[in-house]
């Protein structure tokens, strides 16, 4: 309990130092991580389950090869890669976000650090040391948020366009 | 000619006197001269009598100030000689006071300093309110030359004592506050400790040079203010409350800080360029996000039923089909693509707009940063590096319209996405799923028929 309420004092001071800007990017790859996490998830349990049942609705058919059951069989697989595919823009999109976001937190530091300059002048590093900390600490962070999801999100684009394709291989022609 | 008639008369005169003296004859001269020598004599002999009786009176008068002088120089002299011995005895004196006071006299220095450090901090203090009376007693004892009596010294470390106790203290005392638009009035002024005051709600900050409080122009952030109000109404023992250590000046250089307005001000026209963008993209978004969820809901109601409702993608889909009853699948299969193609970029309408803006945004925000720059340069030329707050304006236009080009980037980006991915969907639902559809629906009605 005790480990949990210092670690979480340490993540206030951290977020304390970055401004505002480190709060959006905290907030933002919470929300990253929760659609990475949905995604996993969907890949491991709904995803195959979903893949069963429709190829046992495809097995309980009698015509395989007619023009119908072929558009049925699109129907089928592309409303399975719709599924798939669902939020995985979303997930590019957030990591695309985090450097951006990490650059905004830059310029805000650098007005913060002119702000000071102007008001006490060049004499006192020590006055500008929230500025600068509020410009950089938001860049790492937006970096490592970044790139923490690149690697998850290119193995669930991997994931998906496997799922489908499997999916295409099972729902076969001819009855077995 | 008058003039010249006088001057004429006036010559005629003198040679008259001349010819006169002249007609008399040298022996009455000689006489005259002669009579007038034993006139003369006799005066002479006279004068002479004359200045030796007063000779005899000057040296009895030279006698008289040489007495004089001697009794003056034995005068100064017994004067001097008591000079000398009261400076003597002074000299003792003061030895034998210096020798009594002793330590007296260290302790006597070190009041005077202590209580001059101590008058200055108070002075600057608030709580210099609350006891008007004390400077008077602080400033006799810094500048006094005299030694200070045993009350003094025993009031002034009580004024220390209660000094202390009062800056660990929250007290409310009535005080005059200089409001925003100038006005004063006299208020009931909440001080905590040596560290702020608050009254209304609001934060004040003490003005040592006429001994008021002023209402500060730009409070803190409400969720810090309104922990204010909340202390000044409590009546429990304990509330919470920010306060600043630095004893106002941190709340004072908030005045200085400027708030999102005058910010956005500051990125000059390009900012409001970026920011009049940036509505027009949220508004592009939002109406397309409408747009396909009104089609989305149609799609989804036309799946359910048999017949074409309303004018949507996939009920022209039925519609076709159902024109086409009886035609090959190829004819009809086309017919399909005809549909869909004239239905995609319907639905993916405006849809790129939106990532135009969410790209032109940064591109002018690096252009207002360039503008920035050029005005900071010319800052510059115009008086050189020497003051950083000429070069303020610039910088910090330069900077806004980055930070502008930004705000409205990011979310425009996240939007146009979460658009694009949404009517992608619908898209390719209606390319690989709508003849899906009509095999369905051709399947359904073969079952029904048979």
């Amino acid at each position: 309990m005790q480990w949990i309420l210092s670690e979480l004092e340490s993540i206030r001071h951290f977020l304390g130092m970055g401004g505002d800007v480190l709060v959006a990017i905290f907030i933002l790859s919470v929300f990253l991580w929760c659609a990475l996490l949905e995604r996993w998830f969907y890949f491991i349990f709904v995803a195959p389950r979903a893949a069963k049942s429709v190829v046992t609705q495809w097995q309980q058919r009698k015509d395989h090869k007619s023009w119908a059951s072929k558009r049925i069989r699109e129907e089928l697989v592309s409303q399975r890669d719709i599924e798939n595919k669902r939020g995985l823009p979303i997930v590019k999109v957030l990591i695309a976000m985090c450097p951006l976001l990490g650059l905004l937190g830059t310029v805000v530091g650098m007005i913060h650090v002119f702000d000071t300059l102007a008001v006490v002048g060049t004499g006192s590093p020590r006055a500008m040391a929230s500025g600068i900390s509020k410009a950089t600490i938001p860049t790492l962070a937006g970096m490592v948020a970044s790139l923490s999801g690149l690697f998850f999100s290119t193995r669930l684009d991997h994931l998906a366009k496997l799922s489908t394709r499997k999916l295409e291989d099972k729902l076969k022609h001819v009855t077995s | 000619m008058k003039g010249i008639k006088y001057l004429f008369a006036g010559i005629a005169a003198v040679t008259l006197s001349l010819s006169h003296v002249q007609a008399n004859t040298l022996d009455e001269l000689l006489n005259q001269i002669k009579s007038e020598r034993v006139t003369e004599s006799q005066q002479n002999r006279e004068r002479e009598a004359a200045f030796l009786a007063d000779k005899e009176n000057q040296a009895a008068l030279l006698a008289k100030a040489k007495e004089e002088l001697a009794f003056e120089s034995q005068r100064g002299e017994d004067l001097k000689a008591t000079f000398d011995s009261n400076d003597k005895t002074l000299t003792e004196l003061s030895e034998t006071l210096r020798q009594r006071s002793g330590s007296l006299g260290e302790m006597f220095g070190v009041v005077r300093q202590f209580s001059g450090e101590f008058n200055g901090l108070f002075s600057a203090s608030q709580n210099a309110v609350q006891f008007p009376e004390r400077e008077a007693l602080l400033t006799k004892l810094a500048e006094s030359k005299e030694l200070p009596s045993i009350t003094e010294l025993e009031q002034f470390w009580q004024i220390i004592m209660e000094q202390m106790i009062v800056s660990g203290d929250t007290s409310t005392v009535p005080a005059t506050v200089v409001y925003g638009e100038g006005s004063e009035a006299q208020d009931d002024v909440t001080l905590i400790g040596e560290f702020n005051a608050i009254a209304n709600g609001k934060y004040l900050t003490y003005e040592p040079e006429t001994g008021k409080f002023e209402e500060l122009a730009r409070q803190p952030v409400d969720s810090i203010l309104s922990n204010v109000a909340a202390f000044e109404s409590a009546s429990s023992d304990y509330a919470p409350l920010h306060i600043d250590p630095s004893r106002g000046v941190i709340l004072s250089l908030l005045v200085q800080s400027p708030n999102v307005q005058e910010r956005i001000d500051q990125g000059g026209i390009v900012g409001y360029i970026i920011l009049a963008m940036g509505a027009v993209g949220l508004l592009i978004a939002l109406f397309c996000y409408l747009r396909l969820s009104v089609i989305g809901n149609k799609i989804r109601k036309q799946k359910k039923s048999e017949e074409a409702i309303g004018s949507n993608p996939l009920g022209e889909v039925i519609t076709a089909y159902k024109e086409h009853q009886g035609a090959s699948l190829e004819d009809l299969e086309a017919k399909l693509d005809e549909i869909i193609m004239r239905n995609a970029p319907k639905i993916e309408r405006f849809i790129g707009s939106i990532k135009l803006f969410a790209s032109v945004a940064p591109l002018l925000g690096l252009l207002g940063t360039v503008m920035g720059m050029i005005g900071t340069f010319q800052a510059i030329t115009l008086f050189g590096t020497g003051d950083p707050k000429l070069m303020a304006g610039g910088i910090s236009e330069a900077l806004v319209t980055t930070m502008l080009g930004l705000v409205v980037a990011i979310p425009l980006l996240f939007l146009y996405t979460f658009v694009h991915s949404k009517g992608r969907r619908l898209v390719q639902t209606l390319e690989e799923q709508s003849a899906g559809f009509i095999a369905r629906y051709q399947e359904k009605l073969h079952t029904a028929e048979s």
